[in-house]
């Protein structure tokens, strides 16, 4: 499904993604951890396709088809998804117009008539109960004063909703208490079929109690230094990062 | 010299003559004017427009489909090339309305173009008296709906509120068939207490329509007014709001919207007077600024000495959408009293590129998420609107930036 091959990214010149690969098939959850500054976030946002990002070699494809040719909101019709790890504020949109153009825009490049309200509302219903938000968040602006764990909840939501073949997770856990924690995880676990899979970008192997990976990915200074199983995460829960910086 | 036209003039009237000669012996407001700085008024009269003083003869008529908006209000006074026209009105019978003639044209000395001119050469207006403790929940529409070219019309209203009332009006400037004109209006609206009055100026004349509106208003006790002014195209528009809060307890609202794109120029002044202690005042204007448009926003709030316990709240807000759009900003405190709640703040920004993000991350596409944007930033002001009002204006805005949805 993804294909990531020796991407090597700067911003304004600093090289932060130093020669990242990495092959995603349907059906996999892959967690990449790593300490604060190893690219972790910059990986994400280059997969999403947000501006100031400069590749200056290497290809991702997905589905077979060159990701960095697509502008963000085409390669979210296809079905990317990057759950955000700080979620922003857009006050006077508000969700349900905000979904709407959303799903309608997706469907508009699958060549779908545009949904009907009444099929939309009761989506947005079902899909609420998954992430447990409250009946008055549909009016209410996107997420404008809502707390850091109704935020990531809206994440997840709005994944439920755009249902993405791929879904990336940047540190969604982060700021989370233990019943958000589990709210979101619940969540994805849910949405995880076959047909998708899913990267967990994150710092703790806490998440992973809930959401299990069938691969761990270490990063370390732009780069994947080390893969293994959902055991790989327990270790380094045990041991820190510091074994890759003697390396 | 632009003013020419003026001075080949003669009116029957002795009032309005001697209006005439005030405005010429002003002179038309210029740019070193501190007032009219960035407001270019004498290219107004760079058209080739004419005054017709006998617009009263004509057989005036037009079709009520150019207007959809009328077809659905209950109240409407309106009026069409500067004249009356009764057989498309209907208002609340049980109350006063007359409407301007020569005979109650009166003495003038404002010092200010603008009026005299306004008084000089009137054709119309509404002249109202509502009742004491007349409750209307029906909108009130007065309607100017421009159809023969290159004309100048100027309107006056005088409305008289009295006590205990609750009224809505609300002012459309329409120009259906996209003619060249400039209407200079004035209104007069006196509240009396515990009155509550809500106004609403749209103002869609499109991109050869100049227009000077001035209002002015007088709250007595525990008064409220509201005042939406609501600029949707226009070539140059000037608004001159003057409040005077001659009530204690008195408040108003003043929330004003100017959408503009391609050349339009649109400048709003307002002037509150806060007279009397424990009076409130809050105003928020924004604008959305596309192509090469300019705004223009002077906001002057004056606490009297004696008018302690007064709050007044101001914010001036711009959204820019192109680099060669303009805005000057200017918002004026004078406080004399010293136990007083004030503020004012005026800001200009752009989309931001985070928001921008998030909506494209979301797959809508980058015009879409910039025309929901834009529309978000207005939504403060237009959920002030009524329903019918609202849906109006977004409407336009929607056609303006070419959402769908």
């Amino acid at each position: 499904m993804l294909q990531i091959k020796n991407l090597h990214v700067s911003i304004d010149g600093r090289e932060i993604l130093k020669g990242f690969s990495l092959e995603i098939n349907k059906g996999e959850i892959h967690a990449i951890m790593g300490p604060n500054g190893t690219g972790k976030s910059t990986l994400g946002n280059v997969l999403a396709g947000k501006d100031g990002y400069e590749i200056t070699s290497g290809e991702i494809l997905f589905n077979g088809e060159n990701l960095l040719e697509l502008e963000a909101h085409e390669r979210a019709q296809k079905g990317l998804f990057l759950a955000f790890q700080y979620p922003v504020e857009i006050p006077g949109v508000s969700n349900a117009n905000f979904l709407k153009a959303a799903v309608n825009e997706q469907r508009k490049a699958m060549g779908l008539e545009p949904i009907a309200p009444g099929e939309f509302l009761k989506m947005m219903r079902e899909k609420m109960e998954l992430v447990e938000m409250k009946k008055d968040f549909i009016s209410r602006s996107v997420n404008q004063g809502f707390s850091g764990g109704e935020k990531k909840r809206n994440e997840i939501f709005q994944m439920a909703m755009l249902n993405p073949q791929l879904a990336i997770l940047d540190e969604t856990d982060s700021g989370l208490d233990i019943d958000a924690l589990r709210i979101v995880a619940n969540g994805v676990n849910k949405l995880h079929t076959p047909e998708n899979a899913f990267i967990v970008i994150t710092h703790y192997q806490r998440l992973l109690d809930y959401i299990v990976p069938d691969f761990v990915h270490v990063m370390f200074d732009g780069k994947i230094v080390k893969t293994g199983d959902k055991n790989l995460a327990l270790e380094l829960e045990a041991k820190g990062y510091e074994q890759f910086e003697l390396a | 010299m632009s003013l020419e036209i003026l001075k080949n003039i003669q009116l029957k009237d002795k009032n309005q003559q001697q209006s005439l000669e005030n405005a010429i012996s002003i002179g038309s407001p210029s740019m070193k004017h501190e007032e009219w700085k960035y407001t270019y008024y004498n290219k107004i009269f760079q058209n080739p427009f004419e005054v017709n003083i006998d617009t009263k003869n004509e057989n005036q008529k037009i079709d009520a489909e150019l207007v959809p908006l009328l077809q659905e209000e209950k109240y409407k006074l309106v009026f069409v090339d500067g004249q009356f026209i009764a057989e498309l009105s209907y208002f609340p019978q049980s109350q006063k309305f007359s409407f301007w003639n020569n005979n109650n044209v009166t003495e003038s000395d404002s010092k200010d173009f603008l009026l005299e001119l306004n008084n000089a050469l009137v054709s119309d207006g509404v002249f109202v008296e509502i009742q004491d403790g007349f409750i209307e929940e029906e909108n009130i529409g007065i309607y100017y709906i421009a159809t023969k070219p290159n004309q100048i019309f100027n309107l006056k209203n005088k409305v008289k509120i009295g006590k205990n009332v609750q009224v809505k009006f609300s002012e459309y400037f329409i120009n259906p068939n996209n003619i060249s004109t400039y209407y200079n209006t004035v209104s007069q609206i006196d509240i009396d207490k515990n009155s509550i009055v809500v106004w609403d100026k749209i103002q869609d004349g499109g991109e050869l329509y100049y227009l000077t509106d001035n209002t002015f208003v007088k709250q007595e006790k525990s008064s409220v007014f509201t005042i939406n002014t609501i600029t949707v195209s226009g070539n140059i528009v000037r608004n001159n709001l003057v409040i005077d809060v001659n009530g204690e307890y008195a408040e108003n609202h003043m929330n004003g919207l100017y959408l503009l794109h391609g050349q339009a120029h649109c400048d709003n002044r307002t002037l509150v007077r806060h007279n009397e202690p424990n009076t409130n005042s809050n105003e928020l204007y924004k604008g959305i600024l596309a192509d090469h448009a300019t705004g223009v926003f002077n906001g002057k709030i004056i606490v009297d000495q004696k008018a302690q316990k007064t709050n007044a709240f101001q914010s001036n807000r711009n959204l820019l959408l192109s680099n060669d759009a303009n805005i000057y900003t200017k918002p004026q405190l004078e406080i004399f009293a010293d136990d007083v709640k004030c503020s004012h703040g005026a800001t200009s920004s752009q989309i931001e590129d985070s928001e921008l993000f998030y909506l494209q991350a979301r797959g809508i596409g980058k015009e879409m998420s910039r025309s929901l944007l834009t529309l978000a930033f207005a939504g403060e002001v237009l959920d002030k609107l009524s329903d019918r009002n609202k849906q109006f204006v977004e409407d336009k805005i929607f056609t303006t930036l070419g959402i769908n949805i």
